[in-house]
């Protein structure tokens, strides 16, 4: 009888780490953060026919990605409320009228180490924005922004899935996805054409 | 049956209690299940990023990028830069591709070198002894030290104008100036004892040579300015069975520089010297050199038997050499039996050979020749960290890096990568005249003073080095010879104005003149000269000691997070 109650003993304590490992853990982890108003990138497509993700994430002259769109840019269609919504109230109020940038917080942003060139993906080797970035940009509400409370990371760099197992082709911006991406694509990049 | 396993050990579990075996089973089951999560993987993943982001490690702004042109001054070759710029920051560099001489290529160090000014070995304050202490304390014991008695200023760039600051500072106060040479420089000492014309004057035609033949010299593997013979050899020899180039390398082991080049000769070690003279009595022999040259007194068979080389093999070395002119041999350091097969090959002042390409330079006199009674020696941070003058003398040593433990009495904190205004003369073994411009791209976070300001701030009538640079653009200008590399490649004489000219230059342009291929002049040895030491097997590596690297090569920057940060409100 003291094998099965051997037994029964270590699956327990099994079951309770795979238990605290895959469900209590990741929720821990993270944290969440909510954006500073709902910014809805379907209504935008749909009613100001901003068809192009480059319109308001530009990439400049000189090759540098500008990331999120300034302040400058919303002001130009929401220099006034067109809206009684929350959000709008607070984008007018807050931020366009005393002029500040909206802080974002930004779901992609790469680790400081690392040299990422949205030129060269975008323009010389055409991807589309879809292939990282998913189809966030027809979406119709505002993600929560989940932070890694150890690194101070985006989820979305590690991708949503804890395993990493079975990921779809846009989740997920470690090196490991870089790599994976240039390996399909048969691009060879050395050490320092990213960690310059 | 798990259930019916289950249901036991709880009527079992009624009746005893958790023991010690229990704890540790259930302990070896969590611990098994806990590496079936992610939850090792994931915790070791994120404890090394945060280890990247401790609060002292230092982080750029965010700010305007913008990319500017610059030199390396690391050290004399003076490659031409782009620096990448974050809200005053230097964050990135690269090859600067419109350079004439090193076209875009950099040493490995010159890559991180915006890195460098936050190495922990940066020297951060003024030390005396074992102790700190302040600039005016050196200051006073500097002026304390020149009132009493001679000076003795070394520089390891000479050609600068601070180098002239330094150098007037030493005329003035009574005292020598001094250099510690490049191998590269001083390569070139035997023909300035033969020609009188001063070394730092002349450099190798490589781009017109169609035979090089080096004695151990690393041509290859960063030798002279990085990128210069890399990218000749690229274009005209390598991999190619009769080059347009021929590449020789005599070498005692197989470097870098004999893997890649077009036929590796292999000697004994040290025995570069003898195989000069075996080459030059080869080719006397034969009669493929003008019969009125000095007859080396070596024989072929002792040549032979020193380099390890058969005479037939060193016979048809000499064919070779000669065999697709002009010939040029390079040497890894003075010695002049080498230098003299120039001479015997007829290559001095001659196309694809040793030409000279400035005139009013100076002879240098080496740092390593006798001092005499110095009363304190100041030492420029230019001079490499091993330099250590053999002279009882109160020492002043200028530095940006800590080295270690060294001969000075004083340590002063001199400006760091592009922390301080310089000009870049023509780098070591060019075959012509250059001239650019190094502005202070970036704030010091130290306080640093460079030998020249500090002279500059003890004697008030010694010209700055912002002074001598302007005025050595005007004379620039004035001759109105060469072209300037910027954006674009500019004849001089489009230059509108001198003011236009010392903007391109601020900006990062680089003057150079013409290859002076037509002043041929003369040299006539009278003797074969005598044999040197054996030289010994010393790498590149070991000649070459630059500041620590810092490990971490990688910029400290995001692209897209450098935008003004987002404005709060108050």
């Amino acid at each position: 009888m003291s094998k099965w109650r051997n037994s029964f003993v270590f699956a327990f304590g099994l079951a309770v780490a795979l238990l605290l490992g895959w469900v209590v853990f990741p929720r821990v982890l993270y944290s969440q953060k909510h954006q500073p108003l709902d910014f809805l990138h379907k209504t935008h497509a749909e009613k100001s026919g901003v068809a192009d993700c480059a319109e308001c994430h530009t990439i400049r002259e000189d090759g540098t990605f500008a990331g999120l769109p300034a302040v400058e840019k919303c002001a130009g269609c929401h220099s006034e409320r067109v809206g009684e919504s929350k959000a709008e109230a607070i984008l007018v109020d807050s931020y366009i009228k005393p002029g500040h940038d909206t802080p974002w917080l930004a779901y992609a942003r790469q680790p400081a180490n690392v040299w990422f060139s949205h030129a060269i993906h975008v323009k010389r080797a055409n991807l589309s924005c879809t292939e990282c970035h998913s189809t966030y940009g027809e979406s119709d509400r505002v993600r929560v922004y989940e932070v890694n409370r150890i690194s101070g990371y985006s989820r979305d760099i590690w991708g949503h899935s804890m395993s990493r197992l079975r990921r779809a082709p846009h989740e997920g911006m470690k090196m490991s996805d870089c790599e994976e991406c240039h390996k399909q694509r048969n691009v060879e990049v050395g050490c320092l054409g990213c960690h310059q | 049956m798990w259930k019916s396993v289950a249901w036991d050990a709880i009527n079992e579990g009624k009746a005893m209690k958790v023991t010690r075996r229990d704890l540790l089973v259930w302990g070896a089951g969590a611990a098994a299940g806990l590496l079936a999560t992610p939850v090792p993987w994931k915790v070791l993943d994120d404890v090394s990023i945060w280890s990247q982001n401790w609060p002292w490690i230092p982080q750029p702004t965010r700010g305007p990028v913008e990319v500017k042109q610059s030199f390396c001054t690391l050290c004399p070759k003076a490659c031409g830069l782009r620096v990448r710029m974050a809200n005053g920051w230097a964050v990135g560099v690269a090859g600067s591709s419109t350079h004439p001489i090193s076209r875009g290529a950099l040493c490995p160090l010159a890559f991180a070198a915006h890195q460098l000014n936050w190495h922990p070995q940066r020297l951060r304050n003024v030390r005396h002894g074992s102790s700190l202490s302040t600039w005016a304390e050196a200051q006073s014991a500097f002026a304390k030290a020149s009132k009493e008695g001679p000076v003795v200023v070394i520089d390891g760039y000479s050609g600068r104008a601070a180098s002239s600051v330094l150098e007037t500072f030493a005329g003035k106060q009574g005292g020598s100036y001094r250099v510690v040479a490049t191998p590269e420089l001083r390569a070139f000492t035997p023909y300035e004892q033969w020609t009188g014309i001063p070394a730092a004057s002349l450099g190798y035609d490589f781009e017109n040579a169609r035979t090089i033949v080096s004695f151990g010299a690393p041509l290859l593997d960063g030798w002279g300015t990085p990128g210069r013979l890399t990218r000749l050899w690229a274009e005209s020899g390598a991999g190619l069975s009769d080059p347009q180039l021929r590449l020789i390398q005599i070498d005692s082991s197989l470097s870098r520089t004999a893997a890649r080049a077009w036929q590796w000769i292999e000697i004994r070690e040290g025995s570069e010297s003898a195989l000069a003279s075996g080459l030059a009595g080869a080719l006397l022999e034969q009669n493929l050199v003008p019969a009125h040259s000095p007859v080396p007194s070596m024989t072929l068979a002792e040549s032979s038997a020193q380099a390890g080389l058969s005479v037939e093999r060193i016979r048809e070395l000499a064919r070779l050499v000669v065999a697709k002119t002009p010939a040029l041999v390079v040497a890894r350091d003075d010695d002049p039996a080498i230098a003299a097969l120039n001479v015997l090959l007829g290559s001095l002042g001659n196309r694809g050979g040793i030409v000279p390409h400035s005139e009013g330079v100076k002879p240098y006199v080496a740092a390593e020749s006798a001092i005499g009674n110095a009363r304190a020696v100041l030492i420029d941070a230019s001079v490499p960290w091993e330099f250590v003058p053999q002279v009882e003398a109160e020492i002043f040593r200028f530095a940006a890096w800590d080295g270690g433990a060294t001969k000075a009495d004083w340590l002063l904190p001199a400006p760091g990568f592009l922390e301080d205004l310089t000009d870049l003369p023509t780098a070591p073994g060019c075959s012509a005249q250059t001239y650019g411009v190094a502005p202070a791209l970036v704030k010091a976070t130290i306080e640093v003073q460079s030998a020249a300001q500090f002279l500059c701030s003890l004697d008030a009538s010694l010209p700055t080095t912002a002074k001598i640079i302007d005025s050595r653009c005007e004379d620039l200008f004035r001759r109105r010879e060469g072209n300037l590399y910027g954006q674009q490649i500019a004849a001089i004489d489009k230059v509108s104005s001198v003011q236009s000219f010392k903007e391109q230059l601020w900006k990062g342009a680089v003057w150079a003149g013409e290859a002076s291929l037509s002043k041929a002049f003369a040299c006539h040895l009278k003797e074969w000269p005598a044999q040197t030491r054996p030289v010994s097997a010393e790498t590149w590596a070991t000649q070459w000691k630059p500041v620590v690297m810092p490990p971490l090569a990688s910029k400290l920057y995001q692209e897209s997070g450098l935008r003004e940060p987002p404005r709060r409100n108050a």
